[in-house]
Parts: structure tokens; C-alpha cells; sequence
């Protein structure tokens, strides 16, 4: 099965399929590539990119056993692959040793091994004072450049890379590209990535699949991605230009009553009995939409977990209504957390089911939520075998069935394509000129800086900046909604 | 275990966890043949003394541990002591009788959880997973898989304490904890365990194919990071457990606080 020249891998002929399904996920693919290649694979979700990566990196078959065949299957002797998920990468609590379990696996003596881990992390560019610290403790994009330093200690030829930022922030992610630039300079590259704005600089091919798990297109950067920009914004993929190719933004600021919707007066809110975030006074308004910046660990999170009462608050929260419960509504960051049905449809008719409303009213809502937010087809289906995209929409549908006068989001377009965030904008521009007050917390500087009516920065716990933006405000008509103002995702 | 809130400078955290293990053990086989009630009060004393002693926990923390254990030990105990038979009846109403043979048994039985956990915190606070597993793998010969896998399924701990965080406020957003009756309590715990249970597996398998991508190897040899060894500090263990052990049975000898020294007979 293995044809090592040294110099060149791949698979011939590859059929693979995913147990319990009819259709074969690849039907003869041929794929190649050579020693010191850095090349980018790019495609649809869910048509086959990290499933290939895994049989060329030689984890299908031997680790992970699907039905699969392939004419030759050439695995380089020494590869190492990065996952998506920072937190089930590692087998050990701390981070020296989980170097060393590496090193351990490949028999080094053990004298060795306090050097060899610092060269290690050196080479990602951890500098640590100790070496003996939890890995737990770290940010997402400090865990996955550790997770680099633990695959470079086994001297890999050829890295593999499945969406390593996909759950990091964007400072994690130009740092996690910066240093596999660094390390992957005399070493070959394999990335299937979503985010490429980083990426572009140091691959040179660019491999293209459809919804088919084809390889259409198969060349060097420049050329084929330039042939295939269209290709790009179908298939969702975030690329430098694609804030350009969505022109919409906030329309007006006149929607912004004076009447305030709700006050926080000297408000702290603790987390395991500290306080971690604290104002003296914050005052949100009627149809605004409130961005909440700042760093990882700010305090962003707990200040709208706060509002929602999640957390243990001191001071007053001062909404308009009486009964404040009724009237907003929270979604989470992982929305597999608040699904507490076993079916789309149930899901949806929770909330609804609890406020005692009747069946006929519920029947009607939950199924013009399932056609408004393309969930028909999924509607008897387990909410957690949706996509990543439509559990996103299930969780904004199911708080939203309950007409909501506040919406409060943590981080909803994390995570998801460009094709589902510009939806979900388009979504959310449009709850807001209905009246709808959101309080949403992002990273995405390109939503700030084109919707926002209200920027709150916080930093250790504390609001530094808390302005209401003017903005540029330019009308169009929306891509994403069509006339039934249905999304089309 | 955390480092943050065990000190981990204590002498019994420098013995060999093999060791450790092994001898522990062997307590629980001892204090479960022993029925002089003489013997177990004294063996509970000299082991309360001890754990206090040697624990890698704070005060506040041992302190609510005992507290815990003495009231897991009084309703082992309280079984035993209102139902039991016995010709000696000190109290007797409807279905409630107290005999001086059931009370000594009863006590019997309550000293005897109580030793057991003692000695089971003794090991548990202090002994890091780490050097235990490792210490398994080197002097006991137990296989690599099981103890990484062990090790693994430590780092999921902390993760699943975040989880049931999030899931917690999930219902209250979904207004699930709004709803009363044994219905809804049921529905709140089945929601509970199939989250976490779901999540769980995912990740256990997400781990293990990360492990095998670093090529961790079931069956090959390998080198180890930390070499764990024997010390003098062990032999003092040995001799800590062994006289703690041998004066709780003197002492019932020579300074017996009760008549029951076998509470089998009567």
C-alpha cells in the first residue's frame, strides 16, 4: 500500500464512504503532492476536505476505520496533523508534559526531554517562565500553537491542518498563521482552512472542491483563485475581499428612540464570588443594536451573562417592562448547550409550549420559523445532527419564536461561514428596523464598523468606551432575504 | 487534583504512589476482618490524627470533609443500631429496638466507614494523578493504554464542571427550570445526562484519535518523562502505617474503652 519515494504522496482512485450512507463521499479521486508544496484546500462544508486530509495523512484507515479504497494511498513517513478543537487535542494536564508524551512515543531519553520541549516552544513562539503550567488555562490560540509544538516534536515532513481557527479569535488566528509560516517554511503544508486572509501569503496551491467531493480545480494560487473568486463567495469561504462583495449596511439611526430600554445603576457582577465586571451606569435605548467589544477574557461574556441573570449581580438592572423574562431573550455561544428537545420542531415549540399558548397558535409560528429559516427538511431531525450552520439558525429561531423585544447574542456569527453570517446580518438588520432591540457580543470589527449603533469596549472588567457611532450608513437591497423575506442560505 | 488548592509539599506526597496504593489497600482488608469494637475505636482516632496530620487539603476543606464522613457514618451506623436483635433491650418502640449488641455493632459499623474514607482521603489528597499513573506503569507493569486513558479522561473533568455551568444556564434562558413536578425533574436530569453524555463521547473520541495522530503506540515500548523511584521517605511511610495500625490494636488491648471485643458473639 505504500509507495515511499521520499519525495512525493497522495492517493489514486480513493472511494470513501461514511458508514450507514448510500452515497460514496469520493468516487475515484486522484490527489498529489510533493515535498515542500504548501498548498490550501478550499470547498463547501461538508464536501470531503477533512476527510481527505485524514487518508492522506494515513488516519483513515488505521485510526479512524471507514469503509474506504483507494488503487495506492502514499503516507509520508513522518506527518503530523492539527485539529480544529484547542481542548481534545491533548491527553495531559500540563503543558511540559504533554511535549514530553510526544517524545515519549518516539523513545527519546528522558534527559533529553527538558531541552528538546523548550526548542519546541520556542519554536511556536511560547515563551514561558515555567513550563509546568495547566494546559487548561490557556487561550484558545495559546492551545492550539501548543498543539503545533507537541506535532513538531515529532520532527513531521508534512503537517496537515484542519481549520485550526476555526474556534480561535482573530488576534489567536494571525498569531497561529504567523508561526506556522515560521515552522513551515522547510516543511510541506496541507490546509484546509475557511478564514484565508492569512493563509493566502505563504501557500502556493490552491486546491478547489465542489458539493460532490471533486477536485474542479487544482492550481497555482493566483491564477486559479482569481478564475474561481465567484466559486469563493458561493461556497461561503471568508477571503479578503468578502466584506466588499456584501454592500449592506445599517440604514438608518433615526430607529434609535430616546426612551431607554434598560439601565444598569452601580451593577457588578461576580463570577466565583469576584467581581468581573463592573459599571457605574450603563444606559441601552430602544432599537438600538449594541456591539460589545473587547479582549478574550474582557468581560464581555459575563456582562450580558449578568444582564440575563445568569450570574450573581449586585446594583440594579432597570428594564422597561414589568416582566422582563417575557420580553428578552438569550443566545448562547454553543448552541448545542440550549437544546433541551429531541426534534427541530419540538425545539422551536418549547418556549412557546411553557407560556401555555395554544396548539394551533404554536403550529402556525413553529412552521413559519422552520420555512424562514430553511428548516423544513431538518425538522424531525436530532438538533444536534444539524450542521454547524443550521444549529446556529435553530438556536436564533427558537429564541426568537417568542417575538423578543431584546435579543442578547454571544458571538453568534462564530464560527460560521460568510454565506450564514451575512444571512444572520440580514436577519438581525431587519429584526432592528421592526424594533428590536440586540445587545450582541462580537469580534467581527466589519459588523461593528457596519451596523453597530451603540460600541461598548470593555476592558478588565470595566466599560472604557461606551459611544453611540454615526457610521456610514448606505442603503440597499438585501442579497440574502428574498421577497417572501425568506433567508436563503 | 490542583495543584491550586492542595499543597503539594507535604511528606506523603513524596512516597512512591505504587506503594501508597498498595498499602492502603491492605488497610481496608485489615479493618474489615477486625470486630473488637476496642480496636476500631482506637484505629478511627489514630487515623483521624493522622489524615489531619498529612492532608495535602486546607483546613477549612479537611475540616468539612470529617464533617461529611462522620454524618455518611452515623446513617451506615443508625441501620444497624434501631433494627438490630439482641437480648439486652435498652429501648423498644414499634418497629424501633435498640439492643446493647446491635449499638455496639451499629458503632461498629459507623467507625468502620469512617476509617475507610479516612484512609481512602489519606491516598486521594495526596497523590497527583501524574505521578500515580506513571508510578503504575513503572513498578506495577499496569499497560500504557490504561493508564493514559486514565490520564486523559482526568483532563475531561475540569471540561465537563464548565459544561454543566453552561447547560445550567441554558435551561434557565429555555425557562426549563420554570417548570415544577417529578415530570419536569425527570426531563431537566434526562437533559442533563444525555448533553453531557453526548458531549463526552465526542470528545473521548476526538482525544483518542488525536493521541494515536502523535503516534502513541498500545503496545511499543517507551521512554518516560518522569522516572518515579524509591526513597527513605517510603520506609517511613511503612513504619508511619504499620505502628498507626499496631497501636490501635494495643491500645484495644491494654486500655479497652468497651466490653465488646467481638461484636459477632452475644
Amino acid at each position: 500500500m505504500c509507495l515511499n519515494n521520499q519525495k512525493q504522496w497522495g492517493v489514486t482512485n480513493l472511494r470513501l464512504a461514511f458508514p450507514k450512507q448510500d452515497k460514496m463521499l469520493f468516487k475515484d479521486l486522484n490527489f498529489r503532492y510533493e515535498k515542500g508544496e504548501k498548498i490550501l484546500m478550499l470547498g463547501p462544508s461538508g464536501c470531503g476536505k477533512s476527510t481527505l486530509l485524514q487518508v492522506l495523512s494515513g488516519l483513515i484507515p488505521s485510526s479512524i476505520t471507514y469503509p474506504m479504497r483507494a488503487e495506492n494511498q502514499s503516507i509520508p513517513k513522518s506527518c503530523g496533523f492539527i485539529f480544529q478543537d484547542p481542548d481534545t487535542q491533548f491527553c495531559m494536564p500540563y503543558i511540559d508534559e504533554e511535549i514530553a508524551f510526544v517524545l515519549e512515543n518516539r523513545k527519546i531519553q528522558r534527559d533529553e526531554m527538558p531541552r528538546l520541549i523548550q526548542y519546541y516552544l520556542d519554536q511556536v513562539g511560547l515563551q514561558l517562565q515555567n513550563t509546568h503550567q495547566l494546559i487548561r488555562k490557556l487561550s484558545g490560540g495559546m492551545k492550539q500553537r501548543l498543539a503545533i509544538a507537541s506535532i513538531l516534536a515529532l520532527e513531521p515532513e508534512v503537517l496537515f491542518l484542519d481549520e485550526p481557527t476555526a474556534l480561535l479569535d482573530p488576534e489567536g488566528t494571525e498569531k497561529l498563521w504567523q508561526t506556522v509560516r515560521q515552522i513551515g517554511k522547510e516543511r510541506t503544508l496541507v490546509i484546509v482552512e475557511h478564514k484565508i486572509d492569512h493563509v493566502l501569503d505563504f501557500i502556493d496551491r490552491v486546491v478547489l472542491f465542489n458539493e460532490k467531493g471533486e477536485i474542479f480545480a487544482d492550481g497555482p494560487k493566483k491564477e486559479t483563485l482569481e478564475r474561481f473568486q465567484d466559486k469563493l463567495d458561493e461556497y461561503g469561504i471568508w477571503h479578503p475581499g468578502i466584506w466588499a462583495t456584501y454592500e449592506k449596511q445599517q440604514t438608518s439611526v433615526q430607529l434609535v428612540s430616546e426612551k431607554p430600554i434598560l439601565i444598569l445603576d452601580h451593577f457588578k457582577v461576580m463570577r466565583q464570588k469576584k467581581i468581573k465586571f463592573q459599571t457605574e451606569r450603563m444606559t441601552i435605548y430602544r432599537g438600538d443594536w449594541v456591539a460589545v467589544i473587547g479582549e478574550n477574557g474582557a468581560g464581555k461574556s459575563t456582562l450580558i451573562e449578568g444582564i440575563m441573570q445568569l450570574l450573581k449581580t449586585k446594583g440594579k438592572i432597570n428594564w422597561s417592562f414589568t416582566h422582563s423574562e417575557a420580553h428578552t431573550q438569550f443566545v448562547f455561544q454553543n448552541p448545542e448547550y440550549q437544546f433541551v428537545t429531541d426534534s427541530v420542531r419540538d425545539e422551536l415549540g418549547f418556549s412557546l409550549k411553557l407560556n401555555k399558548i395554544n396548539d394551533e397558535e404554536i403550529k402556525r409560528r413553529v412552521d413559519e420559523a422552520l420555512s424562514r429559516f430553511a428548516l423544513i427538511d431538518q425538522q424531525h431531525q436530532h438538533p444536534f445532527q444539524l450542521s454547524i450552520g443550521q444549529k446556529r439558525r435553530l438556536s436564533v429561531a427558537s429564541a426568537l419564536i417568542s417575538h423578543p423585544d431584546v435579543l442578547i447574542l454571544d458571538e453568534p456569527t462564530f464560527g460560521q461561514d460568510a454565506r450564514n453570517t451575512f444571512a444572520l446580518l440580514d436577519l438581525f438588520q431587519q429584526l432592528r428596523q421592526n424594533g428590536t432591540t440586540l445587545i450582541m457580543v462580537t469580534h467581527e470589527m466589519e459588523i461593528v464598523r457596519r451596523f453597530a449603533t451603540r460600541i461598548i469596549t470593555i476592558k478588565d472588567g470595566r466599560v472604557i468606551e461606551n459611544d453611540a457611532t454615526s457610521g456610514m450608513r448606505v442603503k440597499s437591497s438585501g442579497d440574502h432575504l428574498d421577497q417572501n423575506e425568506q433567508i436563503i442560505f | 487534583m490542583e495543584t491550586t488548592w492542595i499543597r503539594t509539599n507535604k511528606l506523603f506526597f513524596k512516597i512512591n504512589p505504587s506503594l501508597k496504593f498498595v498499602m492502603i489497600s491492605s488497610l481496608f482488608l485489615v479493618y474489615l476482618f477486625v470486630h473488637n469494637l476496642n480496636t476500631m475505636i482506637w484505629a478511627s482516632l489514630f487515623f483521624l490524627i493522622l489524615y489531619s496530620s498529612v492532608t495535602g487539603l486546607s483546613g477549612k476543606w479537611s475540616f468539612g470533609f470529617v464533617l461529611f464522613t462522620l454524618v455518611v457514618s452515623l446513617f451506615s451506623a443508625s441501620a444497624m443500631i434501631l433494627f438490630g436483635k439482641g437480648s439486652h433491650v435498652l429501648y423498644h418502640q414499634y418497629l424501633i429496638m435498640i439492643t446493647q449488641e446491635s449499638l455496639a455493632r451499629g458503632i461498629l459499623l459507623g467507625l468502620r466507614t469512617f476509617t475507610f474514607s479516612l484512609v481512602g482521603m489519606l491516598f486521594a489528597t495526596t497523590t497527583l494523578p501524574v505521578p500515580f499513573f506513571y508510578s503504575l506503569m513503572q513498578q506495577l507493569k499496569v499497560p500504557v493504554r490504561f493508564a493514559y486513558g486514565c490520564l486523559a479522561a482526568f483532563r475531561m473533568i475540569p471540561m465537563m464542571a464548565e459544561e454543566l455551568t453552561h447547560i445550567r444556564q441554558a435551561m434557565i434562558v429555555r425557562g426549563m427550570t420554570k417548570q415544577k413536578g417529578i415530570k419536569a425533574y425527570y426531563a431537566r436530569l434526562n437533559h442533563y445526562l444525555l448533553t453531557m453524555l453526548a458531549q463526552s463521547i465526542r470528545r473521548a473520541q476526538r482525544t483518542a484519535i488525536a493521541m494515536e495522530a502523535k503516534r502513541f503506540s498500545m503496545k511499543e515500548s517507551r521512554t518516560f518523562y518522569y522516572q518515579i523511584g524509591w526513597s527513605r521517605n517510603d520506609l517511613v511511610f511503612v513504619l508511619i502505617i504499620v505502628c498507626t495500625v499496631a497501636m490501635s490494636f494495643l491500645c484495644a488491648n491494654s486500655f479497652p474503652l468497651t466490653p465488646f471485643t467481638n461484636v459477632l458473639d452475644h
